[in-house]
């Protein structure tokens, strides 16, 4: 391997390097997963932007809206006081990535852009019906990660554009998430599948909405589509077994998944 | 390809490295500056050989360029009983029999050390998350885990005494 190595200390020459060098470079954030495929030769990049100069790329921004610096590493988020309680998942997903080591460094923006099926922040963000800003030559453009993952390794991003940010709206009063990872081993272990959940309840502990999104069991992560959920009050603080036989809306997977891996 | 001039502060101390942009910090480390403390040896940051402290915390320096740490603090394994105090991890790895082939054992001691900076009195199951990054294929870990947490226990006694 062997690269030139670029600092840019702005979003705006940080694209620029990339549309000037296109598909020949990649920018490097955390580095644990293009380091990884730079030495196993799956990708050679000619230049490598480094993203650590960039500045205001790493900040949580917890007043009302969420709002997530692309380079927010897994150890903030593990941290970060506005995540222990409706949107723990967030935690619960940051701290399931690798060792330390790989948290310390690996960053939110780096799990999406990689686009492993088995990347778990990304379903937490998904149940959370995350947007994402990138920004290119031309302008940002802001669109749902859902629609931003198109398959493994592959993303709506283009080879000039940045991943700056990502967004999402501040939790409703009554919900909670969750986040699981089964692995083979309890740490420093690819998920088998991971599962990430946002509940709601309205006033008459109604299930106002609910969304679940799986890793690691298909192409990218998989996301119910938004049905209203057909719930009589106090269904979820009910027994367990009144819950199951509850009916709700029922769901398929995102249609847009659905038409992608059937052109396939 | 070019090569870059860096600045980096290791072990409280500047050196100057003219090296490659694709080298790792572990290359210069080892190679450049002798510094074999840390190991090396999967290269993709499942096994912690190679883990030194940047700003102070534990990362894998296989999977982190040497050019991008420039102007960042940098302790190794030949530092970090300079820092005071973690000679306690030392003895306690020693006292506790945690050491056999030693390979893993630099990169051990960088993750504790991190580690009870942080959580000065911890549990076994904390302990044991700590050092998931860390594999050891000899000792199975219970003298590892025991050691660190003797370290936690003597060096709250030595703050607590400090206090008073
Ligand atoms: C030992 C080990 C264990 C791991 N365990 C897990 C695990 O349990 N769960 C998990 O989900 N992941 C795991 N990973 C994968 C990895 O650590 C995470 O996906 C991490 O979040 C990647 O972030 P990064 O900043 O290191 O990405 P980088 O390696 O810097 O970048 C990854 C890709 O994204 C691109 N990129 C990064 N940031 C941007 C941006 N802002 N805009 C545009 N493109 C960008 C890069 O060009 C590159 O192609 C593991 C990796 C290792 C080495
Ligand atoms: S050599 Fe770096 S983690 Fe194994
Ligand atoms: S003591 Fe031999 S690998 Fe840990």
């Amino acid at each position: 391997m062997s690269f030139d190595f670029h600092e840019p200390a702005s979003i705006a020459e940080a694209v620029a390097l990339a549309a000037r060098f296109g598909t020949e470079a990649r920018f490097l954030a955390g580095g644990t997963d293009l380091l990884v495929q730079i030495r196993r030769k799956r990708v050679a990049p000619r230049h490598v932007v480094s993203l650590h100069r960039v500045p205001g790329l790493d900040t949580i921004d917890a007043n009302g809206e969420i709002r997530l610096g692309a380079l927010v590493t897994h150890r903030a988020l593990e941290r970060a006081p506005a995540f222990q309680g409706a949107l723990r998942a967030l935690v619960e997903g940051a701290r399931v990535v690798g060792g330390h080591q790989i948290r310390n460094v690996g960053t939110v923006g780096g799990n999406i852009v990689n686009a492993s099926p088995a990347a778990d922040v990304v379903p937490v963000l998904l149940v959370l019906d995350a947007a994402v800003t990138c920004v290119g030559p031309n302008g940002a453009r802001e669109m749902k990660l859902d629609e931003f993952l198109l398959g493994p390794g592959e993303t709506a991003l283009r080879p000039d554009e940045l991943l700056t940010s990502i967004r999402f709206p501040a939790p409703a009063l009554r919900s909670a998430t969750g986040f699981l990872k089964a692995g083979r081993r309890r740490a420093m272990e690819i998920s088998v599948v991971c599962v990430a959940v946002w509940l709601s309840l309205d006033g008459d502990d109604r299930c106002a909405g609910v969304r679940i999104s799986l890793g690691a069991v298909g192409p990218r992560a998989l996301r119910s589509c938004d049905r209203p959920v057909e719930s009589s009050p106090r269904t979820v603080s009910r027994s367990r077994t009144s819950a199951h036989r509850q009916p709700t809306g029922g769901f398929s997977w995102k249609h847009s998944f659905r038409a992608r891996s059937g052109q396939r | 390809m070019s090569r870059i001039a860096l600045a980096l502060t290791i072990n409280g101390q500047r050196h100057d490295v003219l090296t490659e942009a694709h080298r790792t910090l572990l290359d210069v480390l080892r190679a450049d500056l002798g510094l074999t403390g840390t190991k090396e040896n999967c290269l993709e940051g499942e096994c912690g050989v190679c883990t030194v402290l940047l700003d102070g915390m534990a990362v894998d320096s296989c999977l982190l360029l040497a050019a991008q740490c420039q102007g960042r603090e940098i302790v190794t394994i030949e530092g970090v009983s300079s820092r005071g105090g973690d000679d306690v991890l030392a003895r306690a790895f020693i006292d506790c029999g945690a050491v056999q082939c030693g390979y893993c054992i630099p990169g051990m001691i960088i993750s504790a050390t991190a580690f009870l900076d942080e959580h000065p009195s911890p549990s076994e199951a904390e302990v044991r998350e700590a050092l998931a990054g860390n594999l050891c294929r000899c000792t199975g870990y219970q003298k590892i885990v025991d050691a660190v947490l003797a370290a936690g226990r003597t060096s709250g006694t030595e703050t607590r005494g400090d206090a008073r």
